[in-house]
Protein backbone atom coordinates (compact mmCIF):
# COMPACT_ATOMS: atom_id res chain seq x y z
CA UNK A 1 0.00 0.00 0.00
CA UNK A 2 3.13 2.39 -0.16
CA UNK A 3 1.54 3.86 -3.44
CA UNK A 4 -0.89 5.60 -1.01
CA UNK A 5 1.44 6.77 1.44
CA UNK A 6 3.40 8.28 -1.94
CA UNK A 7 -0.19 9.91 -3.17
CA UNK A 8 -0.87 11.07 0.61
CA UNK A 9 2.61 12.79 0.44
CA UNK A 10 1.96 14.79 -2.69
CA UNK A 11 -1.63 15.50 -2.37
CA UNK A 12 -1.10 16.97 1.63
CA UNK A 13 2.29 19.14 0.29
CA UNK A 14 0.94 20.24 -2.88
CA UNK A 15 -2.13 21.11 -1.38
CA UNK A 16 0.01 22.73 2.06
CA UNK A 17 2.08 24.77 0.03
CA UNK A 18 -0.69 25.54 -2.53
CA UNK A 19 -2.76 27.30 -0.21
CA UNK A 20 0.07 29.13 1.36
CA UNK A 21 1.02 30.66 -2.37
CA UNK A 22 -2.35 31.49 -2.76
CA UNK A 23 -3.01 32.73 -0.24
CA UNK A 24 0.28 35.21 -0.71
CA UNK A 25 -0.67 36.03 -4.20
CA UNK A 26 1.75 34.33 -5.61
CA UNK A 27 2.42 31.47 -8.59
CA UNK A 28 1.62 27.87 -7.27
CA UNK A 29 3.85 26.24 -9.73
CA UNK A 30 7.18 26.96 -8.28
CA UNK A 31 5.09 25.67 -4.83
CA UNK A 32 4.62 22.62 -6.20
CA UNK A 33 7.99 21.90 -7.52
CA UNK A 34 9.83 22.87 -4.39
CA UNK A 35 7.73 20.33 -2.50
CA UNK A 36 9.24 17.73 -5.27
CA UNK A 37 12.82 19.20 -4.22
CA UNK A 38 12.71 18.98 -0.25
CA UNK A 39 10.56 16.05 -0.05
CA UNK A 40 11.44 13.64 -3.14
CA UNK A 41 14.60 12.07 -3.78
CA UNK A 42 17.89 13.85 -3.48
CA UNK A 43 19.15 15.62 -1.05
CA UNK A 44 15.43 15.84 0.72
CA UNK A 45 13.54 13.87 3.00
CA UNK A 46 13.40 11.00 0.58
CA UNK A 47 10.01 10.41 1.64
CA UNK A 48 8.87 8.77 -1.91
CA UNK A 49 8.70 4.96 -2.13
CA UNK A 50 8.24 4.49 -5.87
CA UNK A 51 9.35 7.60 -8.42
CA UNK A 52 8.10 5.54 -11.26
CA UNK A 53 4.46 5.69 -9.89
CA UNK A 54 4.47 9.00 -8.84
CA UNK A 55 6.60 10.03 -12.33
CA UNK A 56 3.57 8.29 -14.51
CA UNK A 57 0.81 10.55 -12.96
CA UNK A 58 2.79 13.24 -13.41
CA UNK A 59 2.94 12.07 -17.48
CA UNK A 60 -0.12 11.76 -17.67
CA UNK A 61 -0.88 15.93 -16.12
CA UNK A 62 1.41 16.87 -19.20
CA UNK A 63 -0.12 14.93 -21.83
CA UNK A 64 -3.49 16.47 -20.72
CA UNK A 65 -2.07 19.79 -20.69
CA UNK A 66 -1.33 19.68 -23.87
CA UNK A 67 -4.33 18.27 -24.58
CA UNK A 68 -6.58 21.04 -23.19
CA UNK A 69 -4.10 23.56 -25.21
CA UNK A 70 -4.88 21.83 -28.22
CA UNK A 71 -8.54 21.39 -27.55
CA UNK A 72 -8.67 25.88 -26.24
CA UNK A 73 -6.27 26.59 -29.62
CA UNK A 74 -8.15 29.11 -31.83
CA UNK A 75 -6.91 28.88 -35.16
CA UNK A 76 -9.31 31.26 -37.37
CA UNK A 77 -8.24 34.08 -34.60
CA UNK A 78 -4.59 33.93 -34.74
CA UNK A 79 -4.92 34.47 -38.32
CA UNK A 80 -5.48 38.28 -37.70
CA UNK A 81 -2.56 40.18 -38.99
CA UNK A 82 -2.10 42.35 -35.58
CA UNK A 83 -2.01 39.41 -33.81
CA UNK A 84 0.35 37.49 -35.86
CA UNK A 85 2.83 40.57 -36.08
CA UNK A 86 2.67 40.28 -31.86
CA UNK A 87 3.67 36.58 -31.95
CA UNK A 88 6.23 36.94 -34.19
CA UNK A 89 8.07 40.08 -32.80
CA UNK A 90 7.89 38.34 -29.79
CA UNK A 91 9.49 34.93 -30.48
CA UNK A 92 12.05 36.69 -32.78
CA UNK A 93 13.46 38.53 -29.76
CA UNK A 94 12.74 36.18 -27.30
CA UNK A 95 14.03 32.75 -28.82
CA UNK A 96 16.44 34.82 -30.26
CA UNK A 97 18.24 36.55 -26.95
CA UNK A 98 18.32 33.14 -25.26
CA UNK A 99 19.48 31.10 -28.03
CA UNK A 100 22.55 33.39 -28.08
CA UNK A 101 22.80 33.35 -24.23
CA UNK A 102 23.00 29.75 -24.44
CA UNK A 103 26.13 29.52 -26.85
CA UNK A 104 27.96 32.26 -24.77
CA UNK A 105 27.66 30.46 -21.52
CA UNK A 106 29.31 27.26 -23.06
CA UNK A 107 25.90 24.97 -24.13
CA UNK A 108 26.03 22.79 -27.29
CA UNK A 109 23.70 23.79 -29.78
CA UNK A 110 20.23 21.33 -29.21
CA UNK A 111 21.13 22.63 -25.40
CA UNK A 112 20.72 26.54 -26.29
CA UNK A 113 17.70 25.86 -28.79
CA UNK A 114 16.18 24.14 -25.79
CA UNK A 115 17.41 27.23 -23.74
CA UNK A 116 15.91 29.78 -25.86
CA UNK A 117 12.65 27.57 -25.87
CA UNK A 118 12.46 27.87 -22.15
CA UNK A 119 12.90 31.68 -22.17
CA UNK A 120 10.98 32.55 -24.76
CA UNK A 121 7.57 31.06 -23.49
CA UNK A 122 5.85 32.45 -20.81
CA UNK A 123 3.54 31.43 -18.31
CA UNK A 124 -0.05 31.58 -19.39
CA UNK A 125 -1.33 30.61 -16.57
CA UNK A 126 0.39 33.66 -14.03
CA UNK A 127 -0.13 35.75 -17.31
CA UNK A 128 -3.68 35.15 -17.41
CA UNK A 129 -4.72 35.38 -13.75
CA UNK A 130 -2.90 38.18 -13.21
CA UNK A 131 -4.92 39.92 -15.78
CA UNK A 132 -8.25 39.17 -14.26
CA UNK A 133 -6.96 39.48 -10.93
CA UNK A 134 -5.38 42.92 -11.02
CA UNK A 135 -8.37 44.36 -12.68
CA UNK A 136 -6.72 44.75 -16.60
CA UNK A 137 -9.42 43.17 -18.86
CA UNK A 138 -10.63 46.39 -19.99
CA UNK A 139 -7.27 47.71 -21.34
CA UNK A 140 -6.82 46.92 -24.78
CA UNK A 141 -3.29 45.21 -23.90
CA UNK A 142 -4.84 42.89 -22.73
CA UNK A 143 -6.23 41.47 -25.40
CA UNK A 144 -2.95 41.49 -26.88
CA UNK A 145 -1.06 39.44 -24.32
CA UNK A 146 -3.75 37.11 -24.55
CA UNK A 147 -3.54 36.25 -27.83
CA UNK A 148 0.53 36.63 -27.47
CA UNK A 149 -0.33 33.22 -25.20
CA UNK A 150 -2.40 31.36 -27.85
CA UNK A 151 0.65 32.25 -30.28
CA UNK A 152 3.17 30.73 -28.36
CA UNK A 153 1.17 27.82 -27.65
CA UNK A 154 1.36 26.54 -31.51
CA UNK A 155 4.56 27.16 -31.53
CA UNK A 156 5.70 25.31 -28.37
CA UNK A 157 4.04 22.59 -30.36
CA UNK A 158 6.17 23.36 -33.20
CA UNK A 159 9.36 23.43 -30.79
CA UNK A 160 8.45 20.43 -29.60
CA UNK A 161 8.06 18.29 -32.64
CA UNK A 162 11.34 19.89 -33.98
CA UNK A 163 13.36 18.99 -30.72
CA UNK A 164 11.49 15.64 -29.64
CA UNK A 165 12.69 14.84 -33.31
CA UNK A 166 16.28 16.36 -32.94
CA UNK A 167 16.77 14.44 -29.83
CA UNK A 168 15.22 11.02 -30.73
CA UNK A 169 17.07 11.80 -33.81
CA UNK A 170 20.53 11.62 -32.52
CA UNK A 171 21.37 14.40 -34.18
CA UNK A 172 21.50 12.79 -37.67
CA UNK A 173 19.73 14.54 -40.25
CA UNK A 174 18.40 11.51 -42.42
CA UNK A 175 16.80 10.41 -38.72
CA UNK A 176 15.71 13.92 -37.85
CA UNK A 177 13.62 14.01 -40.65
CA UNK A 178 11.88 10.68 -40.80
CA UNK A 179 11.33 11.15 -37.03
CA UNK A 180 9.39 14.81 -38.41
CA UNK A 181 8.05 12.94 -41.24
CA UNK A 182 6.27 10.02 -39.07
CA UNK A 183 5.41 13.00 -37.21
CA UNK A 184 3.10 14.98 -39.14
CA UNK A 185 2.00 11.75 -40.47
CA UNK A 186 0.51 10.88 -37.06
CA UNK A 187 -0.79 14.09 -36.79
CA UNK A 188 -2.56 14.41 -40.52
CA UNK A 189 -4.15 10.38 -39.77
CA UNK A 190 -5.52 11.84 -36.29
CA UNK A 191 -7.10 15.03 -37.64
CA UNK A 192 -8.55 12.92 -40.47
CA UNK A 193 -9.61 10.58 -38.25
CA UNK A 194 -11.76 12.17 -35.78
CA UNK A 195 -13.31 14.16 -38.54
CA UNK A 196 -14.85 11.17 -40.48
CA UNK A 197 -15.54 9.52 -37.09
CA UNK A 198 -17.26 12.88 -35.71
CA UNK A 199 -20.76 11.94 -36.80
CA UNK A 200 -20.23 8.29 -35.07
CA UNK A 201 -18.48 9.18 -31.71
CA UNK A 202 -20.32 12.72 -31.46
CA UNK A 203 -23.56 11.01 -29.69
CA UNK A 204 -21.10 9.10 -27.49
CA UNK A 205 -20.11 12.45 -25.78
CA UNK A 206 -23.44 13.57 -24.97
CA UNK A 207 -24.69 10.51 -22.45
CA UNK A 208 -25.02 10.65 -19.30
CA UNK A 209 -23.04 7.71 -17.43
CA UNK A 210 -19.14 6.91 -17.34
CA UNK A 211 -19.06 6.39 -21.24
CA UNK A 212 -17.52 9.92 -22.48
CA UNK A 213 -15.29 10.02 -19.96
CA UNK A 214 -14.35 6.73 -20.56
CA UNK A 215 -14.35 7.30 -24.42
CA UNK A 216 -11.68 10.79 -24.15
CA UNK A 217 -9.50 8.73 -21.91
CA UNK A 218 -9.29 5.98 -24.46
CA UNK A 219 -8.67 8.38 -27.11
CA UNK A 220 -6.08 10.20 -25.60
CA UNK A 221 -4.45 6.71 -24.19
CA UNK A 222 -5.21 5.27 -27.35
CA UNK A 223 -3.20 8.14 -29.60
CA UNK A 224 -0.37 8.56 -27.18
CA UNK A 225 0.46 4.70 -27.32
CA UNK A 226 0.42 4.66 -31.09
CA UNK A 227 2.86 7.30 -31.15
CA UNK A 228 4.89 4.78 -28.89
CA UNK A 229 4.15 2.09 -30.75
CA UNK A 230 5.08 3.55 -34.01
CA UNK A 231 8.45 4.46 -33.03
CA UNK A 232 9.40 0.99 -31.59
CA UNK A 233 8.14 -0.27 -34.69
CA UNK A 234 9.89 2.42 -37.01
CA UNK A 235 12.77 0.72 -35.08
CA UNK A 236 12.42 -2.46 -35.85
CA UNK A 237 11.82 -1.71 -39.26
CA UNK A 238 15.11 0.00 -39.98
CA UNK A 239 16.47 -3.25 -38.03
CA UNK A 240 15.47 -5.15 -40.39
CA UNK A 241 16.60 -3.20 -42.94
CA UNK A 242 20.20 -2.73 -41.50
CA UNK A 243 20.09 0.55 -40.52
CA UNK A 244 19.99 2.08 -37.20
CA UNK A 245 17.55 4.29 -36.32
CA UNK A 246 16.02 5.58 -32.98
CA UNK A 247 12.69 7.49 -33.25
CA UNK A 248 11.06 8.68 -30.88
CA UNK A 249 7.22 10.20 -31.37
CA UNK A 250 6.52 12.64 -28.60
CA UNK A 251 2.79 11.38 -27.12
CA UNK A 252 2.72 14.94 -25.92
CA UNK A 253 2.49 16.50 -29.60
CA UNK A 254 -0.23 13.88 -30.10
CA UNK A 255 -2.43 15.02 -27.66
CA UNK A 256 -2.18 18.21 -28.49
CA UNK A 257 -3.82 17.48 -32.08
CA UNK A 258 -6.20 14.90 -30.84
CA UNK A 259 -7.55 17.86 -28.29
CA UNK A 260 -7.55 20.61 -31.71
CA UNK A 261 -9.16 17.81 -33.50
CA UNK A 262 -11.99 16.92 -30.69
CA UNK A 263 -12.64 21.17 -30.39
CA UNK A 264 -14.77 20.53 -33.66
CA UNK A 265 -17.15 18.09 -32.21
CA UNK A 266 -19.52 20.05 -30.71
CA UNK A 267 -21.17 17.59 -27.86
CA UNK A 268 -17.10 16.98 -26.32
CA UNK A 269 -17.61 19.99 -24.30
CA UNK A 270 -19.37 18.06 -21.73
CA UNK A 271 -16.88 15.66 -20.90
CA UNK A 272 -14.09 18.54 -21.27
CA UNK A 273 -14.61 19.86 -18.08
CA UNK A 274 -14.12 17.07 -16.18
CA UNK A 275 -10.71 16.47 -18.34
CA UNK A 276 -9.64 20.10 -16.94
CA UNK A 277 -10.41 18.87 -13.45
CA UNK A 278 -8.03 15.55 -14.08
CA UNK A 279 -5.70 18.03 -16.07
CA UNK A 280 -5.23 20.23 -12.69
CA UNK A 281 -4.78 17.60 -10.43
CA UNK A 282 -2.14 15.50 -12.57
CA UNK A 283 -0.33 18.72 -13.99
CA UNK A 284 0.84 19.34 -9.69
CA UNK A 285 1.55 15.82 -9.45
CA UNK A 286 4.24 16.56 -12.79
CA UNK A 287 5.48 19.17 -11.25
CA UNK A 288 6.30 17.85 -7.93
CA UNK A 289 7.92 15.14 -9.62
CA UNK A 290 9.87 17.26 -11.88
CA UNK A 291 11.15 19.00 -8.73
CA UNK A 292 11.66 15.14 -6.77
CA UNK A 293 13.81 13.96 -9.95
CA UNK A 294 15.85 16.65 -10.15
CA UNK A 295 19.17 16.15 -8.89
CA UNK A 296 19.04 19.48 -7.52
CA UNK A 297 22.87 19.84 -6.46
CA UNK A 298 24.05 22.68 -4.07
CA UNK A 299 27.25 22.44 -4.67
CA UNK A 300 26.49 23.83 -8.65
CA UNK A 301 23.93 26.29 -7.18
CA UNK A 302 26.38 28.06 -5.08
CA UNK A 303 29.29 27.63 -7.99
CA UNK A 304 30.26 31.02 -9.40
CA UNK A 305 29.69 30.23 -13.22
CA UNK A 306 26.24 28.92 -12.54
CA UNK A 307 25.21 32.28 -10.15
CA UNK A 308 26.68 34.27 -13.28
CA UNK A 309 24.66 32.44 -15.85
CA UNK A 310 21.45 32.85 -14.20
CA UNK A 311 21.86 35.88 -13.50
CA UNK A 312 22.55 37.08 -17.03
CA UNK A 313 19.92 34.21 -17.82
CA UNK A 314 17.32 36.69 -15.96
CA UNK A 315 18.54 39.61 -16.76
CA UNK A 316 17.85 38.89 -20.70
CA UNK A 317 15.01 37.66 -20.18
CA UNK A 318 13.26 40.08 -18.15
CA UNK A 319 15.00 42.75 -20.83
CA UNK A 320 13.57 40.62 -23.85
CA UNK A 321 10.30 40.52 -22.91
CA UNK A 322 9.82 44.34 -22.40
CA UNK A 323 11.75 44.80 -25.60
CA UNK A 324 9.59 42.98 -27.64
CA UNK A 325 6.36 44.04 -25.90
CA UNK A 326 7.73 47.76 -26.90
CA UNK A 327 7.90 47.35 -30.14
CA UNK A 328 4.04 45.49 -30.15
CA UNK A 329 2.88 48.30 -28.29
CA UNK A 330 4.61 50.49 -30.43
CA UNK A 331 2.91 49.21 -33.51
CA UNK A 332 -0.55 47.74 -32.35
CA UNK A 333 -1.43 50.35 -29.58
CA UNK A 334 0.84 53.64 -31.27
CA UNK A 335 2.03 53.51 -27.17
CA UNK A 336 5.57 52.62 -25.66
CA UNK A 337 4.12 52.36 -22.02
CA UNK A 338 0.95 50.33 -23.05
CA UNK A 339 4.14 48.45 -25.13
CA UNK A 340 5.92 47.98 -21.82
CA UNK A 341 3.15 46.68 -19.72
CA UNK A 342 2.56 44.30 -22.21
CA UNK A 343 6.44 43.37 -21.77
CA UNK A 344 5.62 43.03 -17.49
CA UNK A 345 2.16 40.75 -18.04
CA UNK A 346 4.26 38.24 -20.00
CA UNK A 347 7.37 38.41 -17.89
CA UNK A 348 6.34 35.27 -15.51
CA UNK A 349 7.50 31.78 -17.31
CA UNK A 350 6.69 28.71 -15.51
CA UNK A 351 4.37 25.73 -16.69
CA UNK A 352 5.34 25.45 -20.11
CA UNK A 353 9.12 26.12 -19.88
CA UNK A 354 9.22 22.94 -17.74
CA UNK A 355 6.95 20.82 -19.83
CA UNK A 356 9.11 21.61 -22.51
CA UNK A 357 12.07 20.39 -20.41
CA UNK A 358 10.84 17.90 -19.37
CA UNK A 359 9.29 16.20 -22.70
CA UNK A 360 12.76 16.84 -24.48
CA UNK A 361 14.85 15.19 -21.53
CA UNK A 362 12.23 12.24 -21.55
CA UNK A 363 13.23 11.74 -25.21
CA UNK A 364 16.90 10.87 -25.23
CA UNK A 365 20.41 11.53 -23.63
CA UNK A 366 22.30 14.38 -24.31
CA UNK A 367 21.29 17.11 -21.76
CA UNK A 368 23.98 17.94 -19.02
CA UNK A 369 22.67 18.68 -15.82
CA UNK A 370 24.24 22.30 -16.10
CA UNK A 371 21.30 23.25 -18.23
CA UNK A 372 18.35 21.67 -16.16
CA UNK A 373 19.55 22.74 -13.22
CA UNK A 374 19.76 26.42 -14.98
CA UNK A 375 16.19 26.03 -16.35
CA UNK A 376 14.53 25.18 -13.15
CA UNK A 377 16.06 27.31 -10.83
CA UNK A 378 15.11 30.06 -13.78
CA UNK A 379 11.42 28.86 -13.97
CA UNK A 380 11.31 29.37 -9.85
CA UNK A 381 12.70 32.76 -10.00
CA UNK A 382 11.03 33.97 -12.75
CA UNK A 383 7.63 32.35 -12.11
CA UNK A 384 7.85 34.59 -8.93
CA UNK A 385 9.26 37.82 -9.84
CA UNK A 386 7.26 37.56 -12.62
CA UNK A 387 4.18 37.84 -10.94
CA UNK A 388 4.97 40.69 -8.95
CA UNK A 389 6.14 42.70 -12.68
CA UNK A 390 2.63 41.48 -13.83
CA UNK A 391 1.11 42.48 -10.57
CA UNK A 392 2.76 46.05 -10.79
CA UNK A 393 2.67 46.05 -14.79
CA UNK A 394 1.25 49.34 -15.15
CA UNK A 395 3.20 50.80 -12.14
CA UNK A 396 6.40 49.55 -14.16
CA UNK A 397 5.49 50.82 -17.40
CA UNK A 398 4.88 54.37 -15.79
CA UNK A 399 8.62 54.29 -14.04
CA UNK A 400 10.08 53.28 -17.26
CA UNK A 401 8.37 55.73 -19.54
CA UNK A 402 9.54 58.69 -16.58
CA UNK A 403 13.03 56.91 -17.48
CA UNK A 404 12.75 57.22 -20.64
CA UNK A 405 11.55 60.83 -20.94
CA UNK A 406 14.20 62.12 -18.28
CA UNK A 407 17.11 60.04 -20.35
CA UNK A 408 15.72 61.28 -23.82
CA UNK A 409 13.76 65.06 -23.29
CA UNK A 410 11.11 64.73 -25.77
CA UNK A 411 11.97 66.75 -28.84
CA UNK A 412 10.14 69.89 -29.48
CA UNK B 1 -19.76 48.02 -29.37
CA UNK B 2 -16.91 46.38 -29.89
CA UNK B 3 -16.86 42.12 -29.46
CA UNK B 4 -13.77 40.76 -28.93
CA UNK B 5 -12.49 36.95 -28.04
CA UNK B 6 -10.06 36.39 -25.15
CA UNK B 7 -9.08 32.85 -25.05
CA UNK B 8 -8.95 31.22 -22.15
CA UNK B 9 -10.78 34.03 -20.34
CA UNK B 10 -14.31 34.68 -22.25
CA UNK B 11 -15.78 37.60 -24.42
CA UNK B 12 -15.66 41.46 -23.49
CA UNK B 13 -18.62 43.71 -24.74
CA UNK B 14 -16.82 46.91 -24.88
CA UNK B 15 -18.83 50.24 -25.02
CA UNK B 16 -17.24 54.01 -25.71
CA UNK B 17 -18.79 56.77 -24.27
CA UNK B 18 -17.82 60.37 -26.25
CA UNK B 19 -17.00 61.43 -23.09
CA UNK B 20 -14.26 58.76 -23.37
CA UNK B 21 -15.91 56.39 -20.72
CA UNK B 22 -15.65 53.02 -20.70
CA UNK B 23 -18.23 50.27 -20.00
CA UNK B 24 -16.98 46.43 -20.64
CA UNK B 25 -18.77 43.30 -20.11
CA UNK B 26 -16.92 39.94 -19.92
CA UNK B 27 -18.43 36.86 -19.99
CA UNK B 28 -15.67 34.44 -18.29
CA UNK B 29 -15.57 30.75 -19.47
CA UNK B 30 -16.92 30.23 -15.85
CA UNK B 31 -19.99 31.27 -16.37
CA UNK B 32 -19.64 34.18 -14.27
CA UNK B 33 -20.01 38.14 -15.78
CA UNK B 34 -17.38 41.09 -15.21
CA UNK B 35 -18.58 44.43 -15.18
CA UNK B 36 -16.19 46.78 -16.20
CA UNK B 37 -16.56 50.73 -15.66
CA UNK B 38 -13.49 52.99 -16.60
CA UNK B 39 -14.18 56.91 -16.00
CA UNK B 40 -11.77 58.73 -18.81
CA UNK B 41 -9.12 59.91 -16.93
CA UNK B 42 -9.48 57.19 -14.34
CA UNK B 43 -6.04 55.20 -12.82
CA UNK B 44 -8.15 52.09 -12.15
CA UNK B 45 -11.48 50.66 -13.56
CA UNK B 46 -13.93 49.51 -11.08
CA UNK B 47 -14.87 46.11 -11.32
CA UNK B 48 -17.78 43.98 -10.06
CA UNK B 49 -18.49 40.28 -10.31
CA UNK B 50 -21.99 39.12 -10.70
CA UNK B 51 -23.88 35.59 -11.34
CA UNK B 52 -25.37 35.39 -14.17
CA UNK B 53 -28.38 35.40 -12.14
CA UNK B 54 -27.64 38.73 -11.53
CA UNK B 55 -26.26 40.21 -14.17
CA UNK B 56 -29.94 39.62 -15.58
CA UNK B 57 -31.58 41.98 -13.47
CA UNK B 58 -28.75 44.55 -14.22
CA UNK B 59 -29.59 43.97 -17.56
CA UNK B 60 -32.97 44.10 -17.69
CA UNK B 61 -32.57 47.69 -14.86
CA UNK B 62 -30.75 49.03 -17.69
CA UNK B 63 -32.97 48.08 -20.68
CA UNK B 64 -35.78 49.68 -19.11
CA UNK B 65 -37.42 46.27 -19.16
CA UNK B 66 -38.47 47.24 -14.88
CA UNK B 67 -39.51 50.76 -15.08
CA UNK B 68 -42.08 50.14 -17.67
CA UNK B 69 -44.30 47.18 -16.63
CA UNK B 70 -47.45 47.91 -18.66
CA UNK B 71 -47.82 44.94 -19.83
CA UNK B 72 -46.05 41.76 -19.12
CA UNK B 73 -45.65 38.33 -19.08
CA UNK B 74 -43.75 36.23 -16.73
CA UNK B 75 -43.46 32.44 -16.63
CA UNK B 76 -42.99 30.97 -13.49
CA UNK B 77 -41.41 27.43 -13.14
CA UNK B 78 -41.09 25.38 -10.27
CA UNK B 79 -37.52 23.21 -9.56
CA UNK B 80 -39.44 20.32 -7.81
CA UNK B 81 -41.75 20.04 -10.42
CA UNK B 82 -39.89 20.17 -13.82
CA UNK B 83 -42.89 20.40 -16.33
CA UNK B 84 -45.38 22.52 -14.47
CA UNK B 85 -45.11 26.22 -16.14
CA UNK B 86 -47.59 28.83 -14.97
CA UNK B 87 -47.93 31.91 -17.45
CA UNK B 88 -48.63 35.15 -15.43
CA UNK B 89 -49.85 38.34 -17.17
CA UNK B 90 -50.10 41.68 -16.12
CA UNK B 91 -51.74 44.34 -17.35
CA UNK B 92 -53.68 48.06 -16.77
CA UNK B 93 -57.00 47.81 -16.42
CA UNK B 94 -58.89 49.12 -19.50
CA UNK B 95 -61.34 51.75 -20.58
CA UNK B 96 -64.27 49.53 -21.03
CA UNK B 97 -63.40 47.28 -17.75
CA UNK B 98 -63.51 50.76 -15.46
CA UNK B 99 -66.71 50.35 -12.93
CA UNK B 100 -67.61 46.87 -13.82
CA UNK B 101 -66.85 44.18 -11.53
CA UNK B 102 -65.10 40.43 -12.21
CA UNK B 103 -68.32 38.82 -12.39
CA UNK B 104 -70.03 41.61 -14.38
CA UNK B 105 -67.25 41.03 -16.62
CA UNK B 106 -67.38 37.04 -16.34
CA UNK B 107 -63.81 36.60 -17.19
CA UNK B 108 -63.52 33.55 -15.74
CA UNK B 109 -66.68 31.76 -17.23
CA UNK B 110 -65.82 33.55 -20.81
CA UNK B 111 -62.25 32.87 -20.69
CA UNK B 112 -60.86 30.43 -17.60
CA UNK B 113 -58.35 33.59 -16.56
CA UNK B 114 -58.22 33.66 -12.95
CA UNK B 115 -57.70 37.09 -11.64
CA UNK B 116 -55.26 36.26 -8.89
CA UNK B 117 -53.98 39.86 -7.78
CA UNK B 118 -54.70 43.75 -8.28
CA UNK B 119 -52.50 46.77 -7.52
CA UNK B 120 -54.06 49.67 -6.83
CA UNK B 121 -52.54 53.04 -5.82
CA UNK B 122 -49.88 50.94 -5.03
CA UNK B 123 -51.33 48.75 -2.95
CA UNK B 124 -52.17 44.89 -3.95
CA UNK B 125 -55.49 42.90 -3.56
CA UNK B 126 -54.89 39.50 -3.45
CA UNK B 127 -57.20 36.76 -4.46
CA UNK B 128 -60.13 39.73 -5.28
CA UNK B 129 -63.10 38.46 -4.34
CA UNK B 130 -65.76 38.32 -7.86
CA UNK B 131 -67.43 41.29 -6.79
CA UNK B 132 -64.62 43.65 -6.76
CA UNK B 133 -65.06 46.79 -8.99
CA UNK B 134 -62.29 47.93 -11.36
CA UNK B 135 -61.00 51.36 -10.75
CA UNK B 136 -59.16 53.22 -13.56
CA UNK B 137 -55.37 52.67 -12.93
CA UNK B 138 -55.32 49.60 -11.51
CA UNK B 139 -53.18 46.87 -12.93
CA UNK B 140 -53.82 43.35 -12.94
CA UNK B 141 -52.68 40.03 -12.67
CA UNK B 142 -53.98 36.93 -14.27
CA UNK B 143 -53.34 33.30 -15.03
CA UNK B 144 -53.54 31.08 -17.22
CA UNK B 145 -52.91 28.89 -20.32
CA UNK B 146 -51.02 31.10 -23.20
CA UNK B 147 -54.05 30.75 -25.39
CA UNK B 148 -56.82 31.70 -23.00
CA UNK B 149 -54.67 34.94 -21.69
CA UNK B 150 -54.93 35.58 -25.57
CA UNK B 151 -58.56 35.46 -25.63
CA UNK B 152 -59.01 37.40 -22.45
CA UNK B 153 -56.55 40.28 -23.84
CA UNK B 154 -59.33 40.26 -26.90
CA UNK B 155 -62.72 39.76 -25.30
CA UNK B 156 -62.57 42.04 -21.67
CA UNK B 157 -59.64 43.81 -22.43
CA UNK B 158 -60.71 44.53 -25.59
CA UNK B 159 -56.60 44.54 -27.39
CA UNK B 160 -56.12 43.01 -30.58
Amino acid sequence: MTFLVDLAVVTVSCLALGLASKYLRQAAIPAYIIAGIILGKSGGFNLITSYDFVEWLGKIGVILLMFYIGYEFNFKGIREPGRLFAGCTDFGVNFIAGFSLGLVIGLSLIEALILASAVYISSSAIAISSLIENKRLIYPEAETVVWLMVFEDIILAILLVVLTSIMSGSFAIITILVCLAVTLLLIVFILTLIRKLSNFISPLFERDDEIPILLTFALIFGFSSLAYLLGILLQALALHLGISLQCHISEVIVAFFLGSALSGVKSFKKPFGAIISFKNLFLTIFFFSFGMMFQFQFATLSSTYFVLALLALITISILGKFVSGAIIGKRLHGSLETGLRVGAYTTPRGEFSIVLLAVVIGTGPGISELLSSLVVAYVIILSIVGSVFAKHGDRIGKAIMVGINKLLPPAR
Amino acid sequence: MRISELPEIGTKYEIESPKGDKVAVIFLATGEIELYVLEAGAEQPSVTRLTSEEARRVGSVLTGAMLTIEREDVEVSFSEISDLRINIHICPVTKRMVGKSIEDLGIRKRTGVTIIALSRKGRSIISPPPETVFEEGDLIVAIGEREQIKVCAREILGQV
